[in-house]
């Protein structure tokens, strides 16, 4: 491959984003950003997962009998889900408990899975980590802005700390409640996505078809 | 380097490698192998750190229970500040206190579900289905060894889930301290304002009996006359089925179902 | 022709090369305003009517006037009635003004009561327009389309569907939202598949539940709380209203609490059925929402409850209370955003009839349906058609085999 080391790492924050352009992982995305600490957490644990993933896929994909790939993958996978919530739960247990089954389901969160099955399995170890590790910083970039609106705009506060001061604590701001729900953040990823579009239009899909103009006589 | 020739597997070990990685024996191999590889780290990291949430879980337990009772501070030491509080076991019906059930590991949810330990309940304003026999009740006491407060717990359905909380009511059984909740799936930003620090504070100073001995607290809408200023929590604003939840939780388990014979051997001081 | 020589006049500068090129859709927004459009279609096929866009949203204007008195009249009625009866001092600037006129506060008075009720409908509506309108303009700016009459219409009905309390600054977010998420990302008016008025309403609705839907929004008194006729019968059952003072009549003719437009049934159905009249609402749809509610509310009237009091509302309390007639009269038969074969307007209409009692009567936390309804069944308008068309394809395939 002749992609370099900054290629790998930087390529999924904008150009080749898994959320804004492959429209990947969004399930997690919506549940887990109403506070910007727990999108953090959530983008360190698939960030790290990615990379690791990745990794370990790479080293033995040679040896992987392709007719069980996908189940070696998840269970390479899964393993690696299951030791970033023991670790959570031992040492971040707040967190983990809003967090709660979403770790969990990093498992079916089709970024990790998407990189290891269209990368890591053809890639040396290195190129696969660092991929891994980029893409979960893509990810990670677009679940810090979610959490950054979400949670100024919905709580007032950002990780935790009262920016906006709400009217219920006697300040002026009134909370917009619909971005504390979860719905909220398809708004929102979908406002990023054309702002990104609109930044970078190369990434507007081809239109399906043509309305037929109306024209002056 | 095509002068390097592979050269013929030798011995079983040798030729079992050589085989492609789509070969049978090859696949149940390496299935066999990365199962027991993965699950061997998973089960190691599950033990060894299994100790380390165990006292988190019971940390956050008993941090619910500090604040409730209003002792709690950032930075203090959990574990060493719920020493002051003792532990027995209360049976609810009679409200005495009994021996027969250790206090160490028991679950007041759980012995929920235990028939033995539980009853069906057929006026069940709360939405709990089963009322345990037995809960654990904390009792705090101050430098004197006196009783201070005593700390309960309560849960009951709101509006989309079932809310588990404390609450602390003085030593005169009558006016409540605090009351909150540590787990519910109330509506971001209305229901779950419950956790509001503003409206939890209206708790504190409250009454729920009257003179006569009549249970008057009340969650409700709008302002409260004269009589009942004492008795009167604000409905949480646009969250009307969480505040019905509430009210019912509370009048359930200060009731008679729930712990009014404690409380009022509390309120005679026979305890 | 003085003003067309004008605009004749006018039009090299906005035109492709003039000097405001750019704010050709300004020009273009003033000029259709004045004269017929003369934009026509290149492709076959051609039909040819006298109806086109702008004459609808006319007509549509027209007919939520009956709306837009009973509006006026019920917001200053319930605030004047609500100040009468609790003896709150009337405040702020509205009063001021209303003082310094000598229009007075008098419930029996109407033209006291329409000024009152005006009072609150103005800002309301300026800040709307201005405020959707900016976004309306800045986007045929950037596309280069025209500014639709359609916008016309959508302020209107977003206006009248809004309590009178609303904070001015919240109208405005909630219009901007409607305008460009619920038509301008899908391309402007005529490709959105929801009705922006009520996107605009639903944003409100779940961004700032306490002053859009508790007790105290409805009656624009201060201080004064006053339950919609909906949470009333939700708590106690319908059979109480009368006991609160709100008949059936009451409710029909439109003098209970509740959004601005939305409470009078009788103004919703005179602009119903001037729509019907003039063909731009189609009576499929009208019907097949009314069967809908009708049939579902009967079943669970028989069904019955025990902890529900909303079982036992019968169709006739269901048609004259909370949204529904204005939602049916105004939204429902909104074409865009409607199914477009005949048969589908059935199952459309129905869906949302279904849908409304639904909602009101077994969702716990939400008291009025309407607008939950609409939008759910806009979601479904495209799938509807095309399973309307796919059948009807087999059908003939059948026939000439």
């Amino acid at each position: 491959m002749a992609q370099t080391t900054r290629d790998l790492l930087v390529d999924p924050m904008v150009d080749n984003n898994p959320i804004t352009l492959q429209v990947l992982g969004i399930c997690s995305a919506l549940a887990v950003t109403s506070s910007l600490t727990v999108s953090a957490v959530m983008a360190l644990a698939v960030t790290l997962v990615t990379g690791f993933s990745g990794f370990f896929i790479s080293c033995i994909r040679n040896q992987i009998p392709s007719s069980i790939r996908i189940i070696v993958q998840m269970v390479i996978i899964a393993s690696l889900v299951i030791l970033v919530d023991q670790v959570l739960k031992a040492f971040a247990y707040e967190i983990s408990k809003t967090l709660s089954v979403f770790v969990g389901l990093i498992i079916t969160n089709c970024i990790v899975m998407g990189r290891a099955e269209a990368f890591a399995m053809k890639n040396p170890p290195v190129a696969s980590f660092l991929d891994g590790i980029g893409n979960g910083l893509g990810y990670s970039l677009i679940l810090l802005m979610v959490g950054f609106f979400r949670e100024l705009f919905g709580a007032g506060t950002l990780f935790g700390i009262t920016v906006l001061p709400t009217v219920n604590n006697g300040g002026w701001y009134v909370p917009n409640g619909m971005l504390l729900l979860p719905p909220s953040a398809f708004f929102v990823i979908g406002l990023i996505i054309w702002a990104f579009r609109a930044w970078k239009p190369e990434q507007v899909e081809k239109r399906e078809y043509k309305i037929q103009e109306a024209e002056a006589h | 380097m095509s002068d390097v020739q592979p050269t013929a597997p030798k011995g079983p070990i040798g030729r079992f490698l050589a085989l492609p990685p789509d070969s049978t024996p090859k696949t149940i191999f390496v299935a066999v192998a990365l199962c027991l590889f993965c699950s061997m780290i998973v089960s190691v990291a599950a033990v060894s750190l299994r100790p380390v949430q165990d006292a988190n879980s019971l940390v956050d337990k008993r941090k619910n229970i500090l604040q409730v009772a209003g002792i709690y501070e950032d930075g203090i030491n959990v574990n060493e500040a719920f020493g002051a509080f003792e532990q027995r076991i209360l049976e609810v019906s009679t409200g005495e206190f009994s021996d027969e059930i250790s206090v160490e590991g028991f679950d007041d949810i759980q012995s929920a579900s235990d028939p033995e330990l539980s009853r069906e309940l057929t006026n069940d304003i709360a939405g709990i289905g089963r009322q345990p026999n037995f809960v654990t009740a904390y009792l705090l006491k101050d430098e004197a060894g006196e009783l201070d407060k005593v700390v309960l717990p309560l849960w009951g359905y709101g509006l989309w889930s079932t809310l588990y909380g404390f609450v602390a009511i003085e030593e005169d059984g009558n006016e409540i301290y605090g009351l909150q909740f540590y787990d519910h799936g109330e509506t971001p930003g209305l229901g779950a304002e419950v956790d509001n620090p503003n409206w939890k504070s209206q708790w504190q100073g409250k009454k729920l009996t009257d003179s006569t001995g009549e249970l008057r607290i009340t969650v409700a809408k709008g302002n409260p006359s004269a009589d009942m200023i004492d008795h009167h929590i604000d409905a949480l604003a646009g969250a009307t089925l969480t505040s019905v939840g509430v009210d019912n939780l509370v009048k359930f388990w200060m009731g008679e179902q729930g712990y009014a014979p404690f409380l009022v051997k509390l309120q005679q001081g026979g305890l | 022709m003085g003003t067309r020589s004008f605009f004749d006049r006018l039009e090299p500068h906005f035109v492709n090369g003039g000097k405001y090129e750019k704010y050709f859709p300004l020009y273009e927004m003033v000029e259709s305003f004045v004269y017929t459009p003369k934009t026509v279609t290149k492709a076959a096929p051609h039909a040819r009517s006298f109806i086109d866009m702008k004459r609808i949203m006319i007509y549509v204007v027209v007919a939520t006037i009956p709306c837009i008195m009973m509006a006026f009249y019920n917001t200053g009625f319930q605030a004047n009635a609500a100040m009468a009866a609790t003896g709150i001092e009337p405040s702020g600037w509205r009063a001021a003004v209303l003082s310094a006129l000598g229009i007075g506060f008098n419930p029996d008075n109407v033209f006291a009561n329409m000024a009152h009720g005006f009072m609150y409908f103005l800002p309301i509506y300026v800040v709307t327009l201005v405020a959707g309108g900016v976004c309306e303009v800045i986007f045929s700016v950037i596309r280069g389309h025209e500014v639709n009459e359609g916008f016309l219409v959508t302020s209107m009905l977003y206006v009248l569907i809004l309590p009178a309390t609303t904070p001015l600054w919240q109208v405005a977010l909630g219009i901007i939202f409607g305008v460009v998420i619920g038509k301008e990302v899908f391309g402007g008016t005529g490709k959105n598949f929801l009705n922006p008025a009520l996107v605009g309403r639903a944003f409100l609705y779940f961004a700032y539940p306490a002053q859009m839907s508790g007790d105290s929004v409805w009656v624009a008194v201060d201080g004064y709380s006053g339950a919609t006729a909906l949470a009333i019968s939700a708590s106690d059952g319908y059979q109480t209203l009368a006991a609160k003072g709100m008949t059936w009549w009451d409710s029909f003719l439109g003098f209970v609490p509740g959004s601005m437009g939305e409470t009078s049934t009788l103004a919703a159905l005179i602009g119903v059925a001037f729509l019907m009249l003039t063909k731009i609402a189609n009576w499929r749809l009208v019907a097949g929402c009314l069967l809908g509610m009708i049939a579902f509310s009967g079943l669970l009237n028989i069904i019955g409850s025990d902890t529900n009091p909303m079982f036992a509302m019968p169709w006739y309390w269901h048609l004259v209370i909370g949204g529904y007639a204005f939602g049916l009269a105004f939204m429902v038969v909104e074409p865009v955003s409607a199914s477009h074969t005949n048969m589908g307007r059935w199952i459309y209409g129905a869906l949302i009839g279904f849908m409304v009692v639904m909602i009101r009567v077994i969702n716990p936390a939400f008291p009025e349906g309407m607008m939950l309804a609409i939008l759910f069944a806009n979601i479904f308008a495209p799938l509807i058609d095309h399973f309307v068309v796919q059948a009807n394809i087999k059908r003939r395939a059948k026939r000439y085999v």
